[in-house]
């Protein structure tokens, strides 16, 4: 499983690289390609021009996504990476053409005390609400965006759910994976099993999860 | 700037309401209406009978998935992720197990390949037919929906022989697929593979199929009220669709023969011979009538498919508990509503450091502030429902 034919180090030059400095030349940032994946990661000052240039001289007028990762070495949720890893956010942007199905990835990285970055919206009109969804998951303030607004959360809702500092509720209620099974039977009062003194707390904050049937 | 027309377009609009000394009113749409396909909210200002600043409003059906996964294994995401566009489920899970087969360097055996790309076919055409089922409903014509559910109905039963899931089929396992039919015994080694009579029943339904398409193009291309409601409404140009991400039989519609079937890699598309519908004005009417030649083309392929499915094993050999390696990769597909694309940042364990789930529909209604800007507001439901979204998989 180790030894995959196409992506050893060793490998010939990936037939995507000369596209991907192609673009990076182009943009003044650095292309790598991973699986098949070109990235160009560029500086937060030239993050505009980059896509502004992509559009303009590259043919890639196709706004496909964009978000963030949050690179952190330690998470309350999932696994951490094993190795500690330089923590900032990467912003990505994802855009295409409409012809000879070539992608890029443009990526920029954003310090975590104060995140924040210049909108795409008069570059690409599509990045609205992807910018809207970065900042509520993230916490990524979007310079110039006109309407900087919650889009799938309530407005009164509080952090910032896709940082790898949020925990995921439900598994603080009711960790995994458990004991053989956590959920007393129906109708039993034996409750929440042998999961200690967080478990009261728990069966308060949320009896259904306790016992569905109740 | 097409924006700046807007405001043009907006001023003069509401000069004349000024002359008139009419009130704007506030209209809200939804979230509970039958048109929005799940659960929608439109804000719209009316000016008479045109509608202005319309603002939808999403979330009420966000389930968080990218968080989900990231304390899921890969095994237990791809039931998370056929609930995203539940109306082709089985075509969502294709990109995202195609990613993790990338980073792990899997060879996917050419039978379980064939199977995928089958059964993604006839996960279009279900999706397709259900909009060939709705959206003349919507447009006030009931008959044509039994029509096309009939034939839905066909091709599900069909994958629920296969997958046992009409809706949420979860059947794709990294490296290859894994068929209810045969399998969990543990005591008797049984063969598992496709159930007995499949391609041959599947070769019949999309015989079926085609005559349902015709049938279906009868009803409605002959009906002068949907004709008439369609025809040079909604009219979405390329430059704008593109900017928007707007993908899929949209974008198509709007004249660009382009279509990830023909340019990505993830399932063998390039062994088959088919076509990509286009039309011409980027019309409600083109929407319809590409999806609907595109039920055409999805068949073409099964058949084709059919025909040269060669035998061997359905599952590559991989270890029981799966650790992807360290990597990033984005994977998109042309699902039936448009790119479905997931990037994957694995950090090397049983599940992703960070999942990008790029739904389509997400990308196909952020253009509704763009294109219902000033429509009637009857128009609001043509245009609406021509770009055939499901809200699972705008709000993921």
């Amino acid at each position: 499983m180790t030894s995959s034919p196409s992506e050893t180090e060793t490998a010939a030059v990936h037939p995507l690289q000369e596209y991907a400095d192609r673009v990076a030349a182009a943009v003044g940032g650095d292309g790598t390609v991973t699986f098949d994946t070109v990235k160009v990661r560029v500086p937060l000052e030239r993050w505009v021009d980059a896509l502004t240039t992509a559009r303009d001289e590259l043919g890639l007028v196709f706004f496909s996504w964009l978000s963030a990762v949050d690179w952190s070495s330690e998470v309350e949720v999932g696994d951490p990476f094993p190795e500690p890893v330089d923590d900032h956010f990467e912003l990505l942007a994802t855009v295409a053409d409409v012809s000879e199905g070539r992608r890029v990835i443009f990526s920029t990285d954003l310090d975590k005390e104060t995140p924040s970055a210049p909108t795409l919206i008069d570059v690409y009109a599509g990045a609205n609400w992807h910018e809207r969804e970065a900042y509520e998951m993230f916490g990524i303030d979007f310079d110039g965006h006109p309407n900087l607004i919650h889009l799938y959360l309530p407005d009164q809702f509080q952090g910032n759910p896709l940082r790898k500092s949020y925990p995921l509720l439900s598994r603080e209620v009711k960790p995994w994976p458990g004991t053989v099974d956590v959920e007393g039977l129906p109708g039993s009062d034996e409750g929440t099993g042998d999961e200690g003194a967080e478990g009261d707390g728990a069966e308060r904050d949320g009896p259904s999860e306790e016992n569905p049937e109740a | 700037m097409v924006l700046d027309q807007d405001l043009v377009r907006h001023l003069s609009e509401s000069s004349v309401s000024v002359e008139l000394e009419t009130e704007d009113m506030t209209l809200n749409i939804g979230p509970q209406h039958p048109s929005t396909h799940g659960v929608l909210r439109l804000k719209a200002r009316v000016d008479g009978e045109r509608a202005f600043d319309v603002q939808p409003v999403i979330g009420y059906m966000h389930r968080g998935y990218e968080k989900l996964s990231e304390v899921r294994t890969y095994p237990q995401i791809t039931t998370l992720v056929n609930r995203i566009d539940w109306v082709s489920g089985y075509a969502n899970e294709i990109p995202f197990i195609v990613a993790a087969e990338k980073l792990l360097g899997v060879e996917v055996p050419e039978r379980a390949q064939y199977i995928r790309l089958i059964l993604t076919e006839m996960a279009r055409i279900s999706s397709h037919l259900i909009f060939m089922a709705s959206y003349p409903l919507e447009l006030g014509a009931a008959t044509p929906l039994f029509f096309a559910l009939r034939e839905r109905e066909r091709v599900l039963d069909l994958l629920e022989g296969v997958t046992g899931g009409r809706f949420h089929p979860n059947f794709n396992r990294i490296g290859g697929v894994k068929p209810a039919y045969g399998s969990g015994s543990a005591t008797r080694k049984v063969i598992q593979d496709l159930p007995a009579g499949f391609l041959a029943e599947t070769r019949d339904a999309m015989d079926k199929v085609v005559e349902a398409v015709d049938e279906l193009n009868q009803l409605v291309a002959d009906n002068e009220i949907i004709v008439a409601r369609t025809k040079g409404v909604g009219v979405l140009p390329v430059e704008v669709a593109a900017a928007y991400g707007v993908s899929g039989p949209n974008l198509r519609a709007s004249g660009v023969g382009f279509d990830l079937r023909k340019v990505e890699d993830y399932l063998p598309y390039h062994l088959f011979d088919f076509e990509i519908p286009t039309g011409e004005n980027g019309d409600c009417w083109d929407r319809w009538h590409v999806r609907l030649l595109e039920i055409g083309q999805s068949v073409r392929i099964v058949q084709q498919a059919i025909d040269g499915i060669p035998s061997g094993p359905l599952q590559a050999k991989v270890p029981k508990v799966i650790k992807v390696p360290q990597g990033e990769a984005y994977v998109r597909a042309e699902n039936p509503k448009g790119e479905m694309g997931y990037y994957l940042v694995s950090n090397g364990n049983q599940g992703p450091y960070r999942l990008k789930i790029r739904s389509a529909s997400f990308s196909n209604i952020s253009i509704l502030p763009w294109i219902l800007e000033g429509v009637l507001v009857p128009d609001i439901i043509a245009i609406m429902g021509s770009l055939d979204f499901v809200l699972g998989d705008v709000d993921r």
